[in-house]
C-alpha cells in the first residue's frame, strides 16, 4: 500500500515538473521563433519550406503557429508575400522586406548580447 | 487506365476531398470577420505538401489512415482555429481585476443581505408561514438574481473594455500617492478616531430620536405600526452600548499610548453585543405573540389588509438579529486572534529583550 503511495507521489511531481519544464521550454523557443523566421526569409520561401528549414535546423513549429506569425509579420511591414502559381498550385512566397532586414539585424544584434550578458552569468555562477 | 495511375487519382482525390472536410470545419470556428480565406489556403497548401513529402517517403500514396494521421497530428480543427484565430477576450487583463471586485462587491455582500434580509421574509409572508417554500423560493429568487447581476456587471464591463474607455484611467496614477507600507503595529490614526466619533455619536442621536420619531426607522410604516414591550426592555441597554461606542474613539486619541485599547476594546464591545442579543433572543423565545417586535396601532388592530404589513416588519426585524448575531460572532473570533497575534508579538519582544540583556 505504501509502495502504492510512494510511486503515485513521485509520478505526480514528476509530471508535475515536467511539465513546468515543457512549459518553460516553449516559452523559451517562443522568444526565439520571431528571429528564426526571419533569418530564414532571408531567401524567399513558402509555408511549407520555411517550416521544413526550420525543423530541419531544430525549431520545430507548427502551422498553426506559423501563419498567423507570417501574417503578424506582414502586417508590420517586416514581410512581403505574393502567391504564385508552381507545380500547378498556388504557393504564397514570403521574404523580407527592407524594413525586415533593418530589424532583422538589430534583433541579431541584441541577440548577441542576450548571449553575452547570459554567458557573463553562467561564468560568475 | 493502369492500376497505378487510378489508384493515384483515386487517393489525391481523397486527399483532397479529407483536406477540404478538415479546413471546412476549421473554418466553422473561425469568427466570420476572420474567415481568413488566405489563410485557409496557406493551411491546405501545407497539408497537401506533408501528404506528398509522406508519399515520397513511404514511396507509395497514402491511404485515408494515414491522411488522418497527418490531419490528427495538426490538431483539432477548434484547436487549430483557436491558434490561427485572433486573440480575443470579453474582459482583458487591466479590467479584469476590477470587474473581479465589482462582481464580489456587489453579489456578496450587497445581493445576498438584500435577499435575505428583506426578499426572504417577504416571501415567508406570502406564502402564509410555508418555511420551506419561502426558503425554496428565496434561493430560487436569490440564483435568479445572482446570475441576472453578474451577467449585467459583465456585459458593461465587456463594453467597456470594447470602447477601451479604461486606457485614460490606466495613465492617471501617482506613484507619491500610493498609500503607505502597512506594518503590523499601526499607530490609531486621529482621523479616523474623529470620523468614529461623528457616526457615533450620530448613531446615539438617531437612536435617542427613535421613541418620539419612529417614521426614522419604520418609514410610513410608522402611522401603523408601534414597537412592543420588548423592543422598549431592549432600547435602554442599545443606547447604553451606543455611549460605550462613542466613548471608544475618543478615549483612543487621549490616551494614544495605550496601544492595547484599540485592540481589545471592540472585542469588549462584540461581547457585551453578543451578550444584549442572547438575552433578547431568550425573550423572544419566552414571548408567546406571532408579532414580538412590533404591532399594530390600536385604530388599524383589526384591520387585516396590514396583518401582512406587521408580519414582513417582525420578520426582517428577526433575520437582522440573526445576521447582526453571526456577523458580530465572526467579528469576535477575527478580533480575538488580532489581539492574541499583538500579545503574542508583544511577548515575544519583551522575551527576546530579556535574553539580549541576560547576555
Amino acid at each position: 500500500m505504501w509502495y502504492i503511495v510512494y510511486v503515485a507521489y513521485y509520478m505526480a511531481t514528476g509530471t508535475a515538473s515536467s511539465e513546468v519544464f515543457e512549459n518553460l521550454r516553449m516559452e523559451l523557443r517562443r522568444g526565439c521563433l520571431v528571429v528564426a523566421v526571419l533569418a530564414q526569409l532571408r531567401c524567399e520561401q513558402y509555408g511549407y519550406t520555411l517550416r521544413k528549414a526550420l525543423a530541419d535546423d531544430g525549431l520545430a513549429i507548427d502551422e498553426g503557429t506559423l501563419y498567423p506569425l507570417l501574417r503578424r509579420l506582414e502586417t508590420q511591414g517586416l514581410l512581403v508575400s505574393q502567391w504564385r502559381e508552381e507545380d500547378k498550385r498556388n504557393k504564397r512566397f514570403y521574404r523580407l522586406s527592407a524594413e525586415g532586414e533593418l530589424i532583422l539585424k538589430q534583433l541579431l544584434a541584441e541577440w548577441e548580447s542576450i548571449n553575452a550578458s547570459l554567458n557573463k552569468i553562467l561564468q560568475e555562477a | 487506365m493502369s492500376k497505378t495511375s487510378s489508384r493515384d487519382s483515386s487517393s489525391s482525390g481523397n486527399s483532397a476531398e479529407l483536406i477540404d472536410r478538415y479546413l471546412q470545419a476549421v473554418r466553422f470556428w473561425l469568427p466570420k470577420s476572420h474567415r481568413q480565406d488566405d489563410l485557409m489556403a496557406e493551411l491546405g497548401e501545407d497539408l497537401r505538401c506533408q501528404i506528398e513529402d509522406k508519399e515520397t517517403e513511404l514511396g507509395h500514396p497514402l491511404d485515408k489512415a494515414e491522411m488522418a494521421a497527418i490531419l490528427k497530428r495538426c490538431g483539432s480543427p477548434m484547436m487549430v482555429a483557436g491558434r490561427i484565430g485572433p486573440q480575443r477576450h470579453l474582459i482583458g487583463p487591466a479590467l479584469f481585476p476590477i470587474y473581479e471586485f465589482t462582481v464580489k462587491m456587489v453579489l456578496l455582500w450587497i445581493l445576498v443581505p438584500v435577499f435575505v434580509i428583506i426578499v426572504g421574509p417577504v416571501n415567508l409572508a406570502n406564502s402564509g408561514g410555508d418555511w420551506a417554500s419561502a426558503v425554496l423560493n428565496t434561493f430560487g429568487d436569490l440564483w435568479s438574481g445572482l446570475f441576472i447581476a453578474a451577467g449585467i456587471i459583465t456585459l458593461v464591463f465587456a463594453m467597456i473594455e470594447r470602447t477601451n474607455t479604461h486606457l485614460g484611467a490606466e495613465i492617471k496614477w501617482d506613484p507619491l500617492k500610493l498609500p503607505p507600507v502597512r506594518t503590523g503595529e499601526r499607530k490609531p490614526s486621529p482621523l479616523k478616531a474623529v470620523c468614529q466619533f461623528g457616526f457615533n455619536a450620530f448613531g446615539l442621536a438617531w437612536l435617542l430620536l427613535l421613541p418620539k420619531y419612529p417614521v426614522l426607522i419604520l418609514g410610513p410604516a410608522a402611522a401603523l405600526l408601534r414597537a412592543t414591550p420588548l423592543l422598549h426592555t431592549f432600547y435602554l441597554p442599545f443606547v447604553l452600548l451606543s455611549v460605550v461606542a462613542l466613548l471608544r474613539p475618543g478615549i483612543i486619541l487621549a490616551r494614544p499610548q495605550w496601544t492595547w485599547f484599540p485592540l481589545l476594546s471592540p472585542l469588549l464591545q462584540s461581547a457585551l453585543v453578543l451578550i444584549l442579543l442572547n438575552y433578547m433572543i431568550e425573550a423572544l423565545a419566552k414571548t408567546p405573540s406571532a408579532y414580538p417586535f412590533v404591532v399594530l396601532q390600536d385604530a388599524v388592530r383589526d384591520s387585516p389588509k396590514y396583518f401582512k404589513l406587521a408580519g414582513i416588519v417582525n420578520l426582517s426585524i428577526l433575520v437582522s438579529i440573526a445576521c447582526v448575531w453571526f456577523a458580530v460572532c465572526i467579528s469576535a473570533i477575527v478580533q480575538t486572534r488580532v489581539f492574541l497575534r499583538h500579545v503574542r508579538k508583544r511577548t515575544s519582544a519583551a522575551s527576546g529583550i530579556a535574553s539580549v540583556g541576560v547576555r
